[in-house]
């Protein structure tokens, strides 16, 4: 299961496992970002690297007009998948406390 | 335990439920699980992805080991030969503009599990990786 909504206070919640099947729908809702955004992973259990590709499509799209994505209250496991792939360095990203 | 699976990444979802049913009941880490679930999910989308003209199901085999190692098997028959543990360069270093989306895949399985074989003949492909330590979080 994944699900991503747009949170109460302008964030972009992600929930459940980011996996290929579902990236067409995080793709979609992540197209429509105009502009510096947050995504907060507080809730996304798992991603693979076909979600990895949509953030990285999406980030190269902001960064076209200077903004980009931050991400926030990313687990250990997907930390260390941001990291193996080398997205600390292009992207703005925060591990849970 | 054995099972297939559609060849359709609609199956990805009933195979990661095998998966976890098997690895939660016999009590396997956090740590372990993550990087098996992943690396069975990007073996089977590559399978999935090089082979559209064909429907034969892909075969999953998950086995525990002694001292909790996870071994998993991944049968394609039928499917184009795709060597998995050839050295396939990703520049994880190069500056946004120069970053494509995709292709971490291989380079993920490959960082993330113990082991790793790939063996093809006569139209057969079968994956083996095991897992089962490791200092990194996934």
């Amino acid at each position: 299961m994944f699900e991503i909504e747009m949170g109460s206070g302008g964030e972009v919640i992600c929930r459940g496992r980011l996996d290929a099947a579902q990236c067409a729908r995080a793709e979609s809702f992540l197209d429509g970002l105009d502009g510096a955004s947050t995504l907060d992973f507080n809730e996304l259990d798992y991603i693979s690297s076909a979600g990895l590709g949509i953030l990285l499509k999406t980030q190269k799209r902001l960064a076209g007009s200077g903004a980009g994505l931050k991400i926030i209250n990313v687990n250990n496991h997907i930390h260390d998948v941001f990291r193996y792939s080398g997205f600390h360095a292009i992207f703005d990203i925060h591990a849970k406390e | 335990m054995k099972r297939n699976f559609r060849r359709h990444l609609e199956a990805l979802s009933p195979l990661y439920e095998f998966a976890e049913e098997m690895l939660e009941a016999h009590d396997v880490a956090e740590g372990v699980r993550f990087p098996v679930h992943l690396a069975m999910e990007e073996l089977f989308v590559n399978m999935v992805k090089y082979n559209p003209d064909i429907s034969t199901d892909i075969q999953v085999d998950i086995t525990l080991q002694a001292n909790q190692l996870v071994r998993v098997s991944l049968v394609d028959d039928g499917g184009v030969e795709f060597d998995v543990t050839a050295a396939r360069p990703v520049n994880i270093d190069a500056p946004l503009e120069d970053r494509i989306p995709g292709g971490l895949g291989i380079h993920l399985i490959q960082n993330l599990v113990d082991t790793l074989d790939y063996e093809y003949q006569d139209g057969r492909g079968e994956v083996i990786f095991t897992k089962g330590s490791g200092t990194d979080n996934v």
